[in-house]
């Protein structure tokens, strides 16, 4: 990314930096639309792609994607197949009624879909409680309802720690530092290409290990949930800790260094390291 | 000409936010944007595979009169021409555009409302592109005032909107379209086209597109332009948030 | 969408938690204000305010009107909270909503029926004219604590503010103009500001300035208005949780402590303002000033 290409919305994708033609179907990210598709026939041999948002073109030809490096925080808009977290807000005969953005219409979440849940063993999930859930479906048109679930459906599995989520606390971030800790935690260490510059979740899980680690789970909506019950004593300090230093990294933009510092300090002030 | 001065992204509880401020008239509006949020009422029903946009503007010292009504309703009209309501997760939900006039004079009551027109206009979108809301495109406007002398000012000083014989303001899409024509006083239809020509160059520079939007412009003529000023405050904007993305590769 | 989202249960009990263990989010001890800042725009009255992440504007105006039937000697003085979807998403824009009316009760009590602005000072002809003054809230970012926050701008504002001078000649009202006259400053009586504490855990804890996340956790609020001479001039505690009277006595002491910190804070960004502005080539202004001093002196002399 030498020279980062801004576009505005209505900008045309230059040619040049749309991934090289291949058989493979071509991927493309939020705030991007597709005006005309190459057929044979046209002359054009290329896609044609407008931007409707702001932001940073990012191309790679190895996954054939285009994307759009937009404005990080911005209103989480659900996504099939993107990790959330949710809160419960009623429940129906057949559903979960949760939040999973503020002022927004409820997503479902039917009662059987977690796993090994079936009409006389099922989670009796109250308000206020909170899953781990991915989202199944954002439906259609007007009025689409967006539904989530616990359980993988092919597998009849929780992949990955779907499920209710007890203990622990939430923390508030930008979407877009969602999408790039969910990004770097899902990668190995090793691949820096995807860790995407961010080392405070691995600094943070090297220099808690010794007081007993902590689970997170990040959701796609702008929330950290992080549990740290193995700590005893410095459960809470470290809840707190982390959660500093993930919003401190957010808010600021650190750079690598700067979160290693940010870490440094933050356990120091809890006398955690 | 000491240029507007813009930030974007500057409030945390809203979806995106921006401020804009006209050096010349003193008018600091500050926009946010809260898209797509469930509308209270079901605003919707007229047109349900469509994002409803609701436009509010807060006087700096006055309670919301006739001239905020006016000037709402010709801001949603254009932003209505350019947000697209029909992308994912957009239909049915509200596009909630809040503007407060928190710097410069009061408009008093039954003065014009152009004046601070172009203001509250390029706080919305600069806003409204902050919270990363789909956008068919984006726009500039001016306001330009006709002298009793024939002289076309742009962004007056108070005197000058005074005196003057007509006032306008016109937007244009960075494809070229005339997104917005309001005006005010005598005028005739000669004045009115050199007034459009004027505002097409401040916005767009010497050589508009054409409708295709395909005529590349060099670089020269594009300086200095609106057009331009919006997109530099948006590469410096980007540029420093993804910091971590640029420095890391 | 009037109401800010409910906390789920996780977030409220580790608050509970972590204050039972003395521990705040954002590592702040119990009677510890978030970081403040006050800024002044070009115009007098225009206060920009920062406590943590809660933010506002405050533009004070005047202008010239008729004064009540029923109390011709008095000026007019508002405070205007309009709550809009800048500052929080939850806010409706154009319909007023609890956290409003409750902001604008509190202010309008500490601040107005205290008479901190003295209204008999507006006054220009008995029952004819007088000075309307009005505060204009516009609330950028609410991250809790908007009454105190909303108190020391408006304060802060009041004092900032100059209002046109006028003249009363053969019966005629005579307005200038900014730059024609020295601009008035208001007749500031004392300087109340309200200090909120939130109640948790039965009670146990009481934190000064809870931050939104511990404002959804709270059990009750206690809010004392006080000035820097001591005088309580608002106390509320209206639902939630019984408080201690002991802690009400003891809090208030805290609450006179801060309240001096804060006026202290604000005098000192005031005359960094007004000097600033002296420096600025408003040269007139500062000499007009200056020989005012001099005229005043004299008098008392003679």
């Amino acid at each position: 990314m030498s020279t980062p290409l801004v576009l505005l919305p209505g900008d045309e994708v230059p040619s040049d930096h749309l991934p090289p033609a291949n058989n493979n179907p071509l991927k493309l990210g939020p705030g991007l639309k597709l005006l005309s598709e190459p057929t044979p026939a046209s002359e054009k041999p290329r896609h044609v792609l407008t931007a409707t948002q702001a932001g940073i073109l990012s191309t790679d030809a190895k996954r054939n994607t285009v994307s759009l490096l937009s404005f990080p925080n911005r209103r989480y808009i659900p996504t099939v197949n993107d990790l959330v977290i949710a809160q419960i807000h009623h429940s129906s005969a057949d559903y979960f009624h949760c939040m999973v953005t503020p002022h927004t219409a409820h997503a479902l979440l039917g009662q059987l879909s977690f796993e090994g849940a079936n009409k006389k063993t099922r989670p009796m999930l109250k308000q206020g409680e909170l899953v781990y859930a991915r989202v199944l479906s954002v439906g259609l048109g007007a009025g689409a309802e967006v539904e989530i679930t616990c359980v993988n459906p092919a597998t009849g599995k929780a992949d990955g720690g779907l499920g209710p989520l007890v203990g622990g606390m939430v923390f508030d971030i930008t979407t877009g530092m969602a999408a790039r800790l969910i990004r770097a935690s899902s990668s190995s260490p090793d691949d820096d290409d995807a860790v995407d510059g961010l080392v405070v979740l691995s600094e943070l899980g090297r220099k808690l290990e010794s007081i007993g680690g902590f689970e997170i789970a990040v959701g796609r909506n702008g929330k950290v949930w992080v549990d740290c019950s193995n700590a005893g004593d410095s459960a809470v300090k470290a809840t707190i800790a982390l959660g500093r230093c993930l919003q401190g990294t957010d808010e600021h933009n650190l750079n690598p260094a700067d979160q290693k510092k940010l870490v440094s300090k933050v356990l120091r002030e809890f006398k955690l390291a | 000409m000491v240029g507007p001065t813009v930030s974007l992204s500057g409030l945390r509880r809203a979806d995106g936010s921006a401020s804009y401020k006209c050096p010349v008239t003193g008018y600091d509006v500050l926009g946010a944007v809260n898209a797509p949020v469930e509308l209270p009422a079901r605003k919707d029903a007229l047109r349900p595979e469509d994002a409803t946009i609701e436009v509010f503007v807060k006087p700096g010292n006055t309670t919301a009169g006739v001239g905020e009504g006016y000037v709402e309703s010709v801001l949603r009209s254009v932003l209505g021409s350019i947000v697209l309501g029909r992308e994912k997760g957009f239909p049915r939900r509200g596009v909630v555009i809040t503007l407060a006039i928190i710097g410069g004079e009061a408009v008093e009551r039954g003065d014009s409302y152009l004046t601070i027109l172009p203001a509250l206009l390029h706080a919305s979108l600069l806003a409204l592109i902050s919270a990363a809301v789909p956008l068919s495109m984006t726009f500039a406007t001016t306001l330009l005032a006709v002298t009793p002398s024939g002289q076309i000012v742009q962004d007056p000083p108070v005197e000058d909107v005074a005196n003057a014989v007509s006032l306008h303001v016109l937007a244009f899409s960075s494809k070229g379209h005339l997104l917005l024509n309001e005006s005010q006083g005598r005028f005739d239809f000669e004045t009115w086209e050199s007034v459009r020509e004027q505002a097409a160059s401040i916005c767009q520079g010497a050589n508009p597109r054409g409708s295709d939007g395909d005529t590349a412009m060099d670089d020269e003529s594009k300086d200095g332009t609106l057009d331009n000023f919006i997109r530099e405050a948006m590469e410096d904007h980007l540029h420093r948030v993804y910091s971590w993305k640029i420095e890391s590769n | 969408m009037s109401r800010e989202a409910n906390l789920s249960v996780a977030e409220r009990e580790f608050v509970l938690e972590a204050l039972r263990q003395g521990q705040r989010l954002d590592g702040r001890q119990a009677d510890q204000y978030r970081p403040l800042s006050i800024s002044f725009g070009e115009e007098y009255g225009h206060v920009k305010l920062q406590l943590g992440k809660t933010s506002l504007v405050v533009r004070i105006s005047a202008e010239v009107t008729k004064p009540r039937d029923e109390r011709p000697f008095d000026g007019l003085f508002n405070i205007n909270v309009e709550l809009s979807a800048m500052g929080s998403p939850a806010w409706e824009n154009g319909r007023s909503n609890d956290a409003e009316a409750y902001v604008a009760n509190v202010v309008d009590r500490v601040v107005r029926h205290s008479n901190a602005l003295d209204t008999e000072s507006l006054c220009i002809v008995q029952g004819v004219s007088c000075w309307s003054i009005r505060a204009d809230v516009h609330v950028l970012d609410f991250d809790g604590n908007l009454t105190d926050a909303v108190c020391i701008a408006v304060m802060t504002g009041l004092q900032h503010f100059r209002r046109p001078d006028a003249v009363v000649r053969d019966g005629q009202v005579i307005v200038y103009g900014i730059d024609e006259r020295v601009p008035v400053a208001l007749n500031i009586t004392h300087k109340p500001l309200s200090v909120t504490f939130n109640a948790f855990n039965e009670g146990k804890n009481l934190i000064l300035d809870a931050s939104l996340k511990e404002e959804l956790a709270s059990e009750g609020e206690l809010v004392i208005g006080i000035n820097n001479g001591g005088e309580v001039c608002f106390l509320s505690k209206f639902a939630g949780a019984p408080v201690d009277a002991h802690d009400i006595v003891e809090k208030s002491n805290v609450a006179l402590e801060k309240v001096k910190e804060i006026n202290a804070r604000i005098d000192k960004v005031l005359l960094a303002d007004l000097s600033r502005r002296g420096k600025k080539g408003m040269m007139e202004e500062s000499r007009a000033e200056n020989d005012r001093e001099i005229d005043s002196r004299t008098t008392t002399v003679v």
